[in-house]
């Protein structure tokens, strides 16, 4: 890498990590505050108890709590652990980005002048339907093939330990606390209040690393696309006027940017030479999949559900928008 | 004492995150890196990993418990990495380390080329910009715009080239004498008299990752003076808006061009 790259690469990479990392400090510390504080399978009272209700519902839960797509990866994987039925873990983690006050906001004052509101609703409900069909989906199948071995035996261990009552809970292995007990130690629950504090912190802690570590792997592959994204540009814009190709571009586009959803649309309003669709494909997938994001979801997926899940969304968006832009587009179009 | 050790690798690479964030922040080098908006959210970042850092590096050695009951042959950990505390400390920092050493705080040329610098100026199509204009007449242009001592008003960059996609704005601006200033370079396009040069500023709207060159032509009707390529300038003409091979543009027809100390935005260049 000579002079003038590591330098390019250097200013891309600092800015998007100083821009990443305070998000990623929120979704971590809420995180680990919920590792310590919250009861396994509090999140479950919180859903009707249909399970496709209760993903649908998954779906909206970003209109309450507003978190971006960095934020999003710490809190769920915490949420997986403590018993959010995967299916609405899932379609959570793919909506809230979207389906969120300050996403909307944002979207729509972007887009004034073309279709702000035709914009703004049609990503929030495009994004909304992915994320709850993937939620149904992972609903149905089994969670071994979708959860990292470590957080599926965690998971089990919790659905087994309330099966067999709380008796057994108290008679354990532990390693928390950064000491093992005797199997037969006991645990008081009469805990000073420092002491979860600092147990909380421990994992947030915890948590910033392991996200922080694959946040910064993606990061820096994103820098080196961003640095040389030019002859990607030129190749884009003899794409823009394909109805095909516009939206798989723009995906695309989006997915080697690794733009916040909370600012992606004000880049894609500058896409001037792209359709209203490809716009809209590029908004709804980008905060479901990008660089950074397939080294988050590592956290917490199997790398062959994510890629199954990865090709399935651009799938479904790049068939909505197509069609989209076949039957509708000229008529929404400013 | 194995825990102890993990929890201080953590809390150094947690630390070394916030150092740099608040350094950066401190020095002022962030207004290179983050749009306005995000700096605060940065200055917060960096103040929380130092707490969070700090926290569990003072509070390594203490054995606590986690207060929550597990059940039995569970493995429960609520500290454990997913890979080693050595591999995150180098992943971790390493690139940060290397990319804090590298930086200039800015784009090479190469790369202000790939961002648009010296495409032709397409029409901004920028509405949401142009839409946060005053209303665009020239009487109100006027009283939101200072004057210099010689009579021109004086516009940032971003308004004359977002301008290229606001018609009505084109129509007020058109003619009026006006002062902008920006860093300038060689005009590469529908040049054949060597009479014109290029005036750009990079716009973020998050981070300078997604910036882009924002830039003005600036004709001389002669050969340009020597100022220092990639230099800072003012330069102060008269604005015209002309569709040139079928693309409309942004043109200063120059009068005075001096050169001008770096904005107090752009002041932590260290190059």
């Amino acid at each position: 890498m000579n002079a003038d790259a590591r330098q390019d690469f250097a200013l891309a990479f600092l800015s998007i990590l100083f821009e990443g990392a305070p998000f990623i400090l929120l979704g971590t510390i809420i995180s680990g505050f919920i590792d310590i504080y919250l009861p396994a399978g509090t999140m479950d009272r919180f859903l009707p108890k249909n399970r496709n209700l209760a993903v649908l519902v998954s779906g909206l839960l970003g209109a309450l709590f507003p978190v971006c797509e960095c934020a999003v990866v710490p809190v769920i994987r915490r949420l997986v652990g403590k018993g959010l039925p995967l299916g609405c873990a899932l379609a959570y983690m793919l909506a809230a980005p979207i389906v969120n006050p300050i996403t909307a906001l944002s979207t729509w004052k972007a887009f004034q002048g073309q279709a702000p509101l035709s914009m703004t609703c049609g990503r929030m409900l495009l994004g909304y339907l992915v994320a709850v069909g993937v939620g149904l989906i992972v609903s149905r199948i089994s969670m071994r093939r979708v959860l990292r071995k470590s957080i599926a035996d965690k998971v089990e261990a919790d659905a087994a330990k309330e099966h067999h009552g709380p008796a057994h809970a108290h008679e354990h292995e532990h390693s928390c606390c950064g000491h093992d007990h005797g199997h037969a130690h006991s645990h008081s629950h009469d805990k000073a209040d420092d002491s979860r504090l600092i147990a909380a912190m421990r994992s947030a802690q915890k948590d910033f690393v392991d996200v922080g570590v694959y946040f910064t792997i993606g990061v820096a592959i994103t820098s080196l696309f961003n640095t040389g994204i030019a002859p990607g540009a030129i190749w884009l814009d003899s794409l823009a006027g394909n109805p095909a190709a516009a939206p798989a571009a723009l995906m695309a586009l989006a997915f080697i940017l690794s733009l916040c959803s909370t600012s992606d649309a004000f880049i894609a309003a500058t896409l001037a030479k792209f359709t209203w669709s490809a716009k809209l494909a590029f908004l709804v997938f980008g905060p479901m999949l990008d660089v950074k994001l397939i080294f988050l979801y590592q956290t917490v997926l199997r790398r062959k559900f994510i890629l199954v899940m990865a090709l399935s969304v651009f799938a479904f968006i790049w068939a909505v928008a197509v069609a989209w832009e076949m039957w509708f587009g000229k008529v929404v179009l400013p | 004492m194995k825990s102890i050790l993990r929890r201080v690798v953590f809390s150094l690479s947690v630390l070394l995150w916030a150092a740099v964030i608040l350094y950066f922040y401190e020095s002022g080098r962030i207004v290179k890196y983050l749009a306005p908006d995000f700096r605060p959210l940065a200055l917060a970042g960096g103040l929380g990993l130092a707490v969070l850092g700090l926290f569990n590096l003072l509070t390594a050695h203490r054995e606590v418990d986690c207060g929550h009951d597990h059940g039995e042959g569970e493995e429960h950990d609520h500290e454990g990495g997913d890979m080693s505390p050595l591999a995150s400390l180098i992943l971790m920092t390493l690139p940060v380390g290397f990319s804090a050493a590298w930086t200039t705080d800015s784009f090479s040329q190469a790369t202000l080329a790939r961002k648009g610098l010296y495409d032709n100026i397409q029409p901004s199509d920028a509405p949401f910009l142009a839409s946060a204009f005053p209303a665009p007449t020239r009487e109100e242009i006027e009283n939101t715009h200072s004057k210099t001592a010689d009579g021109y008003l004086q516009f940032s960059l971003m308004e004359l080239f977002f301008a290229t996609g606001d018609r009505e704005l084109q129509d007020v601006i058109g003619g009026m004498q006006i002062e902008t200033e920006g860093r300038i370079v060689e005009e590469k396009n529908d040049n054949p008299n060597g009479t014109r040069m290029r005036l750009y500023r990079m716009f973020m709207t998050c981070c300078i990752a997604d910036s882009r060159a924002i830039p003005i032509i600036l004709e001389f009707g002669k050969e340009p003076p020597l100022l220092p390529d990639n230099g800072w300038v003012k330069v102060a003409g008269t604005m015209s808006f002309p569709e040139e091979n079928g693309t409309l543009k942004a043109v200063l027809e120059v009068t005075r061009a001096t050169a001008a100390d770096v904005p107090p935005e752009e002041k932590f260049l260290r190059r």
